[in-house]
C-alpha cells in the first residue's frame, strides 16, 4: 500500500517537473526574447495548460501531506531555503504569466516578464536543489528532525539546481518548437538545438559533482540505479538533440519530457528503502514504509482519491487533445 | 522574537490574503454560473457581454487565490511540521483529498474555460464553468472539514503520542463543521453579490455606456447579496450552540471553560489556556457588521421601477458599503482561529509542540518575503481588479474572438 502511494507521490511530482518544467522553460525564454508579440505568443503557446500543469505540484504536495506526513513535515521543513525558494519562484511565474496581460502598456508587460523569468529560475534551481539535497542526504538526529540549514549548501546542490535551470530551459525551447506556428517554431527549434548541449553539460557537471562527493556515495543505497539513470538521462538528451536536427519535434519533446521526469526516479530508485537518509546517525534514516501514513489513512484515500485517478487523468488529456496541435492565427489568446 | 510567534503570524497573514480572494471566487463562480447558463438558454447577447466581463474579473482574482493557496499549502511542512508529524495521518487526509478531487480538477476545468470561447461548443463550454464552481465547493468543504478537526479533533485515537485515524464520518458530521461551512458558503454569496452590486452601481453613478447592462448586474447582485446576508446571520447565530459545547474557552469565560481550563492544567500541566482577547472582539465586530448589513433588504424595495438607480444615494450606500463584507470575513477568520488558541488541534496539540524546529531567522525572513511578496502581489491584483471593472463591459480579453490572423509581429492587435 505504502509502494503504490510513493510511485503516484514520484508520478506526480514527475508529471509535475515534466508539465510545469516547460512552462518554466518557456518563461526563460522570454529573457532572450525583445519582441513583445514573440513573448506573447510563447506565453499563449502554453496557455490552456498552464493552470492544469501547476496543479500537479499541489497535488503531489497532497500526496505528500495525506499519505506521507512525516516525510511531509521532515521534508519541507529540512531544506528550507531550497523549498522557500521554489516556492517564491512558483508563485512569481503563476502571478506574472496571469496578469501580465491585463495591463495595456508594452512597458508594464515587460515588467512582468521579467518577473516570469525570475520566477522560472528559481523554480527549477530550487527543485533542483531539493532533489540533490535528497540524494546527500540529510544531518536527521534520533528524535526525527533534520538539524540546520546548512546541509544543503554543498557544490552538488549547487551544480544540480543550475543544471535543473539548463534542463527546463532546453525542454521549453523544445515545447515552443513543438507548438508555435511552423514558421516561427524554426527559431526556437535553433534555440534548442544550442540549448540541448548545455544543458548535457550541466548534468554531466553534476553527475560528477555527485560522484566524487562523499556524502553522496554514503547516502546512495542502490548505487545501481543511481549510475544507471544519469545515463539514461544522458541517452535521453542525445536523442532530443538528434530528433530537432532530424526536425522531429515531437519526438525530442517526448524525449526532453523524459528526461525531466528522470531526476525523480533517480532520487527514489537510489534511496530505496529509504526516502531521507541520515548523515549522522544511521538509525535516524526514515524508510518509505515509516514516514508514511498509518493503514486506516492510507485505505481511506484509496477508497476515496484512487477511483477518482482516471477521471483527473481523463480531464487532463481532455485538455490536452482540445488544443492539440499548433497555435495559429485561431487560437484564444488570454495570457 | 520568537519562532512560534514568527510562524502564528506569517500564517495570520498568508490565510488573511487567501480568504480575501478565495470568498470572491467562491461567490463570483456561482454568479457566473447563473450568467453563462442564462445565455446558453436563452442566447440574449446581454448575459454573454456579463459572463465575458465578470469573468474576466473574476480570473483576475482567482490569480492570487492560487498563488497564497499553494503557500498555504507548503506552510504546513515548513513551519509546521509537528502537526503533519503528530496529527498528519487524520488531518493530512482531508487536505489530500481537497487537491486531489478538488482543487486539480477546478484549475483544469479553469484553464480550458478560459482558452475555450470560441473553440468549444457552447455546452461543453458551460459545463466546463459548471465544473469550475462545483470543484470550488468541494474545495471549500474538504479545506473546512480539515479546519474543524483542528477546533474539535473527533475520529482519532492517540497511539505512542501520535494521532490515528479510526472513523472518517466523525470527521464529515463534526458539529464544528456543518452550520460553519453553511456560513462561510453564505459569506461568500454575500461578498460577490455586493462586488457585482458594487461595480455596477460605480458604473451606473457614472452614467457609463452599457446602463442596461449594468443595471441587470446591480439587480443580481443585490438580491443574491441580501437573500445571502439573512443565511449568513442564520448560520452564524447557530454555529453558537455546537461551538460553545465543544469549544467552551472560545468565546470567553463560564463554568465549563474554567473545567476545561483545570482538566487541561491536570494533563499537559500548568498555563495559559484561555485564548487572546482578539478572538471575541474579533467576534463581536464581526456580529456588528453582519446585523448592519442586514439593512440590504431595505434597498430591495427599491429595485421597483428602479428608484435605487433614479435616488442615486443608495447607488453610493452600496458602493461605500463594499469593504465591510470583506473586513467582516476577517474577522470572523480571526474569531474562529484565534479563538483555539493556545492550540493547533484543540485540547490534543499545542501550537509550541508544533511549529517547525527553524531557527528565529530563518522564520523571520520567510515572514517579511512572503508577506511582503504576497502583500505586493494582493495589492496589484485589487488594482488591476478595480481598473477592469472600472473600464467596462467594453470587449474584455476574455472571450474575445480571435483575430482573423494574429501575426506575431503586430503587437497592437493584443491589447
Amino acid at each position: 500500500m505504502e509502494l503504490i502511494w510513493y510511485v503516484l507521490l514520484g508520478l506526480f511530482f514527475g508529471t509535475y517537473l515534466v508539465l510545469g518544467g516547460y512552462d518554466y522553460g518557456v518563461g526563460l525564454s522570454l529573457a532572450r526574447n525583445a519582441d513583445p508579440g514573440r513573448r506573447r505568443a510563447a506565453l499563449n503557446a502554453v496557455g490552456p495548460f498552464f493552470l492544469g500543469n501547476e496543479v500537479w505540484l499541489v497535488a503531489a504536495v497532497g500526496i505528500l501531506f495525506g499519505a506521507f506526513p512525516v516525510l511531509e513535515g521532515e521534508l519541507l521543513s529540512g531544506f528550507y531555503p531550497a523549498v522557500l525558494g521554489a516556492l517564491a519562484g512558483v508563485i512569481l511565474v503563476t502571478a506574472g504569466v496571469q496578469l501580465r496581460s491585463r495591463p495595456a502598456h508594452e512597458r508594464v508587460r515587460a515588467r512582468w516578464d521579467r518577473v516570469v523569468v525570475v520566477g522560472s529560475a528559481l523554480a527549477a534551481l530550487g527543485w533542483g536543489a531539493l532533489l540533490a539535497g535528497l540524494l546527500q542526504g540529510v544531518p536527521r538526529d534520533t528524535d526525527g528532525h533534520v538539524v540546520g540549514l546548512t546541509h544543503l549548501v554543498t557544490p552538488f546542490a549547487a551544480t544540480a539546481g543550475l543544471a535543473m535551470v539548463a534542463l527546463v530551459a532546453a525542454h521549453g525551447a523544445t515545447f515552443l518548437t513543438l507548438r508555435l506556428p511552423a514558421d516561427d517554431a524554426a527559431r526556437t527549434g535553433r534555440l534548442a538545438r544550442r540549448l540541448l548541449p548545455v544543458a548535457l553539460a550541466a548534468i554531466g557537471v553534476a553527475t560528477v559533482v555527485g560522484l566524487l562527493s562523499e556524502r553522496v556515495r554514503a547516502t546512495a543505497q542502490q548505487p545501481l540505479a543511481g549510475v544507471l539513470l544519469p545515463v539514461l538521462l544522458v541517452a535521453a538528451l542525445v536523442v532530443a538533440r538528434a530528433a530537432l536536427t532530424r526536425g522531429r519535434a515531437g519526438v525530442a519533446f517526448t524525449a526532453t519530457a523524459v528526461a525531466l521526469a528522470l531526476p525523480v526516479a533517480l532520487v527514489g530508485a537510489t534511496l530505496w528503502p529509504y526516502v531521507l537518509v541520515s548523515t549522522t546517525d544511521p538509525g535516524a534514516s526514515l524508510t518509505v514504509a515509516d514516514a508514511a501514513a498509518s493503514a486506516p489513512t492510507l485505505r481511506l484515500l484509496g477508497w476515496l482519491a484512487m477511483p477518482l485517478l482516471p477521471a483527473l487523468l481523463g480531464f487532463q488529456l481532455m485538455c490536452w487533445w482540445v488544443f492539440r496541435g499548433r497555435t495559429d492565427g485561431r487560437a484564444p489568446v488570454y495570457w | 522574537m520568537d519562532t512560534l510567534l514568527l510562524a502564528r503570524l506569517q500564517f495570520a497573514t498568508t490565510t488573511s490574503i487567501h480568504f480575501l480572494f478565495v470568498i470572491v471566487t467562491l461567490g463570483l463562480v456561482t454568479l457566473l454560473v447563473g450568467l453563462q447558463t442564462a445565455w446558453v438558454i436563452t442566447g440574449k447577447q446581454k448575459y454573454e457581454r456579463l459572463t465575458r466581463f465578470w469573468g474576466q474579473l473574476y480570473v483576475i482574482n482567482y490569480v492570487l487565490g492560487i498563488a497564497t493557496g499553494i503557500v498555504m499549502e507548503f506552510q504546513f511542512g515548513l513551519n509546521w511540521s509537528g502537526l503533519s508529524r503528530y496529527v498528519g495521518n487524520v488531518f493530512g487526509a482531508p487536505l489530500a483529498i481537497e487537491t486531489l478531487v478538488a482543487f486539480f480538477l477546478e484549475s483544469t476545468f479553469l484553464g480550458m474555460w478560459i482558452f475555450g470561447w470560441h473553440r468549444l461548443r457552447r455546452g461543453v463550454h458551460l459545463a466546463l464553468l459548471w465544473g469550475v464552481a462545483l470543484t470550488a465547493y468541494a474545495s471549500a468543504f474538504w479545506i473546512l472539514v480539515a479546519n474543524s478537526w483542528l477546533q474539535n479533533p473527533v475520529g482519532y485515537e492517540v497511539r505512542d503520542g501520535v494521532a490515528h485515524l479510526t472513523d472518517f464520518p466523525a470527521l464529515l458530521g463534526n458539529p464544528t463543521l456543518t452550520m460553519a461551512f453553511g456560513h462561510v458558503v453564505s459569506a461568500a454569496l454575500l461578498v460577490g453579490g455586493m462586488l457585482m452590486a458594487a461595480v455596477s452601481a460605480g458604473h451606473l453613478i457614472r452614467r457609463t455606456p452599457d446602463h442596461a447592462l449594468h443595471r441587470t448586474a446591480l439587480r443580481i447582485g443585490l438580491v443574491t447579496a441580501a437573500l445571502s446576508i439573512t443565511l449568513v446571520q442564520g448560520f452564524g447565530f447557530a454555529q453558537f450552540g455546537p461551538v460553545g459545547a465543544v469549544q467552551p474557552t472560545k468565546f470567553g469565560g463560564g463554568d465549563e471553560a474554567q473545567a476545561m481550563i483545570g482538566e487541561w492544567t491536570a494533563r499537559f500541566g500548568p498555563g495559559d489556556y484561555t485564548p487572546p482577547a482578539l478572538a471575541s472582539a474579533g467576534l463581536g465586530f464581526m456580529i456588528t457588521i453582519g446585523l448592519t448589513l442586514g439593512a440590504l433588504w431595505l434597498l430591495v424595495p427599491l429595485l421597483w421601477r428602479d428608484w435605487i438607480i433614479r435616488l442615486r444615494f443608495p447607488l453610493w450606500l452600496l458602493l461605500l458599503a463594499l469593504p465591510l463584507p470583506f473586513v467582516a470575513t476577517i474577522l470572523g477568520w480571526i474569531a474562529r482561529e484565534v479563538g483555539r488558541q493556545p492550540w493547533v488541534a484543540y485540547g490534543l496539540l499545542p501550537v509550541d509542540q508544533a511549529v517547525s524546529p527553524v531557527g528565529a531567522p530563518v522564520m523571520l525572513t520567510s515572514l517579511i518575503g512572503f508577506s511582503l511578496l504576497l502583500g505586493t502581489l494582493a495589492v496589484t491584483n485589487w488594482v488591476l481588479i478595480a481598473r477592469h471593472a472600472a473600464r467596462g463591459a467594453q470587449d474584455p480579453a476574455l472571450g474575445r474572438p480571435p483575430g482573423q490572423s494574429i501575426h506575431l509581429r503586430t503587437e497592437p492587435a493584443f491589447t
